[in-house]
């Protein structure tokens, strides 16, 4: 090798080297954060490996973290509740996370918002949220749909995003609770419901959008996905049920009762999985809700878990 | 492909190796078959627009050097048509087509010729503009044609400028395609470099600049003045780290494989005048419209008012090769009228200084000046940037609309910030100038922080920079001090960057 080429990789490599040696520092020195809605994604982690079987799972985004009650499930049905719900902006990921730790008698019950159907993009998840998510449990990253592809850009967002906290603290002193509101990582319960929201008001400070839920359009591509875990559950000896997600009446109305009813029957088509919610019980009063169209407020999550209990054991009940 | 993709992580250094590796009489065809995959990389069938350009103006070339006299002239005018008819069609047939039927609607003619639906390609005028420049030489015999075909669609092709220049000239760069280029330690390296500091401009500053100005220009009729004063300088920022970025990681691309591309920017913003702004800001396209239509209209060897058109006409050509619209137009349309205005009244300004005694204050008068150009310059970018005229003309009209109310508002908090520093320390003057900020945008403190860190190294690299050779100045300093400056630059492109998402911002000048 000439010798200027040689000094050339020597140079590039003690360059590359020190680049390492920063970045390694930034993600050495600036660990997880306790009070970011996501920690609660560790305890729930913790709830799947060491909960014994057989045991209801409840999973998808917030609308099962803010308006599903596993502590009362679990109190009503004698056996260990989870809820493995977190925000909807992680797509399909925790349920290929759930999948790994999936046990025979377990009962999983899915509860997707509606954009992870409207397209492919959504499904996958937003990688903002999910370097969020992936900090918790580096191992996440084998859930990504396409690891090689999306975890440099997943890391150096992550390795942002630890830089913006740790500015934030130095020059405010603080951590980031007071924008966070009521969505703190240490607001969860033993079972993984979060808890957080359950003494607040609906007050009219959260105004909640009117825009009609997206499901005009259906991708094939998420009951493709839907279908594999369904037939991997059955293989292990688990039953899997879908509940819809919590839906406000007037999100229903705008959104239009002829396409809600078609987005269930087009459910109904192309999944096996069973839909446990009646359709007419879908949509929930107005006064049910907390700060967005799928978070139940406190009364909203008794309600919904009571009616997915009565479902459930109906549903048992008949077999 | 992006220079600010992963993609080009890959195709970069694969590229250079090969280059390196294969022997020189078969390196042509890889730069050839690698700026095809870069290019194809938008949109693959457009391909086929630039292999109709470069074949005509291959045999226009070849005609060029056998004809004389009018056929001569009529190769040329050929070649011309060709190049500058594909520009038309896709750049600014709609454009046209659109005017008229608003010109027939209101007249009450009826008007039958629908609007296209075509995409732009990408960096059509930059290669249409290399491509003319190309036949122009040769007809002026300034440039022997190129009898390779290969290394003529190189010309044109060749991916470092490809799609935003620097708009070359064949002088320039075709005997350097020819040439053999050996690995030289210093060379690459300082390609590298430039690489890096191009896309420091590009991922940290351009794009976190966005989050200011997008907002703003999106929706102006929601802000006031201070806030829509702010996202037009952000944009003056925006664009320059933008197009500047792009032009460094292209000249350091180059630069690696021994071409010497023609410098783009010399620190515009530092210019004192507008006649001075426009020799430093893209250079490659200010004298390719000054060699290629102000020359040829007269020049300066003209009557006073017949110059003042030449300039004028030649901006305003300018403004509609950025874009089909009104805004681009009246963008040129200011900095002729700019340009004009200044050159008649520099006696006056001569006078006006001599009389103030600004003269013996050299550096007031140049920083005055230097401000003076900046913000013409800035309220020129209005224009660019609006959305549509009528975004534009609101935007001017209420710059100056909220400032009162702002102003108080931001007196009583940096007064209130003055007084808690008994209490809290000097965090209540941070405080404070956060509260003074947070009015103008929706961003939050952290970005807002992050972003005056990011501005602070630009500038105080670009006065370096602007002082002396800061590469030449580095070079003097011990090897472990430049491999920690060079790494602290990669990993702040990597911390501080915004593209990483699987959307990346794409470069402003690509759609020119």
């Amino acid at each position: 090798m000439p010798a200027q080429v040689r000094r050339f990789f020597i140079s590039l490599l003690q360059v590359i080297l020190l680049t390492a040696a920063i970045v390694t520092l930034v993600f050495a020195a600036i660990g997880p954060d306790p009070n970011h809605y996501f920690a609660g994604s560790a305890l729930q982690l913790e709830l799947l490996r060491n909960t014994p079987s057989p045991r209801i799972i409840l999973v998808g985004g917030s609308n099962v973290s803010f308006g599903l009650d596993a502590e009362l499930m679990q109190r009503k049905l004698g056996i260990p509740v989870i809820n493995d719900g977190l925000h909807a902006g992680l797509g399909v990921a925790p349920l290929r996370e759930l999948q790994e730790h999936i046990r025979a008698g377990d009962i999983i019950i899915i509860s997707l918002e509606y954009q992870l159907f409207s397209s492919r993009d959504v499904m996958e998840g937003d990688l903002t949220f999910l370097s969020d998510w992936i900090e918790y449990a580096p191992e996440r990253v084998k859930y990504l749909s396409d690891p090689w592809r999306d975890t440099p850009a997943l890391y150096a967002i992550m390795l942002q995003r630890k830089v913006n906290r740790q500015v934030n603290t130095f020059l405010f002193g603080g951590s980031l609770n007071d924008v966070r509101d009521v969505f703190i990582g240490t607001h969860y319960n033993s079972n993984g419901d979060f808890i957080g929201h359950l003494q607040q008001a609906s007050t009219p400070r959260r105004k909640i959008s009117f825009e009609p839920y997206p499901v005009s359009s259906v991708e094939q591509d998420i009951f493709n996905v839907l279908e594999q875990f369904h037939q991997f559950a059955h293989l292990k000896g688990a039953q899997v049920y879908f509940e819809a997600p919590a839906s406000r009446r007037i999100n229903c109305e705008n959104t239009g009762e002829a396409s809600l009813a078609s987005f269930f029957k087009t459910f109904n088509e192309k999944s096996t999985i069973p839909l446990l919610t009646p359709v007419e019980e879908v949509c929930l009063p107005d006064k049910y809700f907390f700060d967005t169209a799928y978070h139940l407020n406190a009364e909203g999550r008794r309600l919904r878990t009571e009616r997915l209990i009565e479902n459930l054991t109906r549903l048992n009940a008949s077999k | 492909m992006l220079f600010n993709s992963a993609a080009f992580l890959i195709f970069f250094p694969v590229v250079t190796t090969a280059y390196f590796l294969l022997p020189h009489r078969f390196r042509w065809i890889l730069l050839l078959a690698a700026s095809c995959y870069f290019y194809m990389a938008f949109i693959p069938e457009y391909i086929l627009i630039l292999a109709v350009t470069i074949t005509v103006d291959y045999f226009a070339g070849l005609g060029l050097e056998k004809f004389d006299g009018r056929r001569k002239r009529w190769v040329l005018i050929a070649s011309i048509v060709s190049n500058v008819g594909m520009l038309a069609f896709f750049k600014y047939f709609n454009f046209a087509n659109e005017n008229l039927a608003a010109l027939a609607n209101f007249i009450g003619w009826n008007y039958p010729i629908q609007t296209l639906s075509i995409i732009l390609p990408i960096g059509l005028s930059f290669h249409t503009f290399q491509s003319l420049s190309y036949t122009i030489e040769v007809y002026r015999g300034s440039q022997k044609a190129e009898r390779h075909f290969g290394y003529l669609a190189l010309y044109v092709l060749y991916y470092p400028q490809l799609v935003a220049g620097p708009i070359e000239r064949p002088q320039n760069i075709l005997h350097q395609l020819h040439e053999e280029h050996h690995f030289e330690y210093s060379r690459v390296t300082d390609g590298l470099k430039w690489m890096a500091w191009g896309m420091f401009k590009k991922v940290v500053i351009a794009d976190r600049m966005v989050h200011f100005v997008n907002p703003v220009y999106g929706d102006p009729a929601n802000y006031d003045g201070p806030a829509l004063l702010l996202a037009t300088l952000a944009f003056g920022i925006q664009i320059y780290c933008d197009f500047s970025g792009y032009s460094d990681i292209a000249l350091g691309s180059a630069q690696v494989m021994g071409v010497k591309l023609m410098k783009n920017f010399d620190h515009p913003y530092f210019a004192r005048s507008i006649s001075e702004f426009w020799r430093c800001w893209h250079i490659s396209l200010s004298t390719w419209f000054r060699d290629y239509v102000y020359i040829p209209l007269g020049g300066n060897r003209v009557s006073e008012l017949r110059w003042a058109f030449n300039i004028f006409l030649t901006f305003l050509i300018s403004g509609l090769w950025h874009g089909a619209n009104w805004t681009f137009i009246i963008w040129g349309a200011l900095h002729g009228f700019y340009f004009v205005l200044s050159t008649l009244t520099e006696p006056f300004w001569r006078r006006l200084s001599a009389v103030t005694r600004l003269n013996q204050l050299p550096r007031l008068k140049a920083g005055l000046a230097m401000l003076a150009t900046f913000s013409l310059v800035t309220f020129a970018w209005i224009f660019f940037r609006a959305e549509s005229l009528g975004d534009a003309l609101y935007i001017t009209r209420h710059l100056v609309s909220g400032w009162p109310s702002y102003l108080a508002q931001s007196w009583d908090t940096l007064v209130q910030g003055i007084q808690g520093i008994a209490d809290v320390g000097l965090y209540s003057i941070v405080d404070a100038l956060f509260k003074i900020a947070e009015p103008l945008t929706n961003e939050s403190r952290v970005v807002i922080a992050l972003t005056a860190l990011a501005l602070f190294i630009l500038l105080a690299i670009e006065i370096l920079q602007y002082r002396g050779n800061l590469l030449e100045q580095l070079d003097q300093k011990p090897v472990i001090l430049r491999r920690v400056v060079y790494a602290s630059l990669l990993a702040a492109i990597l911390i501080l960057g915004t593209s990483y998402a699987s959307v990346q911002q794409a470069f402003i000048y690509f759609q020119f």
